[in-house]
């Protein structure tokens, strides 16, 4: 499932809002059924998450040490850990790199260590903002094709991600939904939104919703 | 089971700082000179101001280089329990690891504990190293030292600096940036505590100011143990008065904490620096 919308749409708010970073000043979330103001423990064994930045590492440890560690926050611990570690590597291209320090990988090595992190755990819920944000173009649809085939379809991961990227949204979601200022203006299938706004396209179907909600869509959200 | 994981979780917060720690190679040795560098200070310094009066002032007789190296050793503590959790905080914060740690498994509470550990362990074998280098260059001999004792006032007295610790993590929580309370804690504690000089030297006002606060027991109790090998019943005055201030200041402390955390997850400004 997509999140889309404007800068400010309230995307990655929502995001942080699911992975119980921030607490909601109204309203109730659920994530498998558990709400992430009361049961946050539940939701956070459920999730895996990550911002698409190249951030978040301890540089001077090697792949392999963060992602131990992290692991073991995970409750992921001794050789099922390092089984977990290998394979996730392996699925990232990382495999490599994974003895070396952080601190000298690149932005697109960074990134897929995000994700390995993220995916380490095999969470129910994989939850990324801006997923492709910094990978370069080839890098990025190895990536899609990645989501859509082993994590989607093979390992039956749900997929929440924020995106700004249509053709990213397109390949991707089942079901997408359009924030505006932190309303939910549309939330449906690709077919059901163009459908509903008689539209042949995704792009078109957004303006004519945001139209609807009383002001053109900016540009940003339609690339 | 629960223990047992967060046992875990404990040891790999350890093993990370320790590895952090081994990849800036020659810090440690730098920092252990440098401990020698302050031994000597006192060492000198005692030598310059030694006298039969400053020696009957003393609680327990003997040398002011023993006085004020056991003062100047375990004053440190007090520092690192004000600063081992806010610390670990503001640098999960500025190299944005805690966004990473906060969607995991571990609350983060345990997340500044865990973080806490490796420091803690560093300041013991530090104080063991200013110790050690008393010893081996100038002199200074626990005779007769209740060792059992001593770590037990230990264990006490960082229950009781903890409680400040977390009220402090609480205040950084919230207002991101520096912390006057912790200054003004280290301040106090540091003029009237006793670490360079008994409490009885002081003027009564600010004797009465040294009994309420934790590090003016922490410090007879452990030049007690140390210093004047003091049995048991004998350090059960500075024990209980550790206690009680942990009894007050942890459960107080936790529930600030809880409330800052809220606070912030509501104003979403949790990861913010």
């Amino acid at each position: 499932m997509a999140l889309v919308g404007a800068n400010g749409a309230g995307k990655s708010t929502l995001l942080r809002i699911l992975a119980t970073l921030i607490i909601p000043t109204s309203g109730r979330a659920f994530v498998g059924g558990f709400d992430v103001e009361r049961e946050p423990d539940c939701v956070l064994g459920r999730i895996g998450y990550h911002t698409g930045g190249d951030e978040g590492f301890y540089g001077r440890l090697t792949g392999r040490e963060n992602l131990e560690f992290f692991a073991a926050m995970n409750n992921c611990v001794g050789t099922d850990a390092y089984r977990r570690i290998d394979q996730v590597a392996e699925l990232m291209g990382i495999t490599e790199a994974l003895d070396r320090q952080v601190r000298t990988f690149s932005t697109g090595m960074m990134h897929r260590l995000g994700l390995a992190r993220a995916f380490l755990h095999a969470p129910a819920v994989l939850m990324l903002d801006e997923p492709t944000r910094s990978l370069d173009p080839l890098a990025a649809a190895e990536f899609r094709r990645f989501l859509r085939n082993d994590l989607v379809r093979q390992h039956g991961t749900t997929l929440l991600f924020a995106s700004h990227t249509l053709s990213e949204v397109e390949e991707l979601a089942d079901r997408v939904a359009l924030l505006d200022a932190g309303r939910l203006l549309a939330c449906d299938t690709q077919r059901g939104l163009r459908a509903a706004t008689d539209t042949a396209t995704l792009e078109q179907a957004f303006e004519r919703l945001s139209q609807r909600a009383g002001k053109a869509a900016p540009a940003e959200a339609l690339l | 089971m629960n223990l047992l994981r967060t046992l875990r979780k404990v040891a790999a917060f350890f093993w990370r700082d320790l590895a952090i720690a081994r990849s800036y190679r020659g810090a440690f040795v730098l920092e252990m000179l440098e401990a020698l560098f302050g031994v000597a200070t006192f060492y000198y310094l005692s030598r310059f101001v030694q006298s039969p009066e400053l020696s009957r002032a003393l609680p327990q007789g003997g040398d002011y280089f023993a006085f004020a190296l056991v003062g100047f050793a375990f004053f440190d503590y007090l520092g690192v329990s004000l600063s081992a959790f806010d610390t670990s905080l503001e640098e999960a914060r500025q190299n944005r690891t805690l966004e990473a740690l906060l969607v995991t498994q571990t609350s983060l509470p345990l997340i500044l504990a865990g973080s806490a550990v490796y420091p803690f362990v560093l300041m013991a074998l530090r104080t063991l190293v200013y110790l050690g280098w008393g010893a081996l260059l100038f002199g200074f001999f626990a005779h007769g030292a209740n060792w059992i004792g001593a770590l037990a006032v230990l264990l006490a007295s960082i229950l009781a600096f903890a409680g400040l610790g977390v009220l402090s993590t609480s205040y950084l929580l919230l207002f991101k940036r520096g912390n006057p309370a912790k200054w003004l804690v280290l301040g106090v504690s540091g003029l009237v505590g006793g670490m360079m000089y008994p409490v009885s030297v002081l003027p009564h006002p600010l004797q009465i100011l040294a009994r309420l606060i934790p590090v003016t027991y922490s410090l007879e109790g452990m030049r007690a143990a140390l210093l004047g090998g003091a049995p048991f019943d004998q350090l059960w005055p500075s024990l209980v008065a550790l206690l009680i201030f942990a009894a007050i200041l942890l459960p107080l402390s936790f529930a600030v904490f809880a409330w800052a955390l809220r606070r912030t997850k509501i104003t979403g400004t949790l990861t913010h620096i």
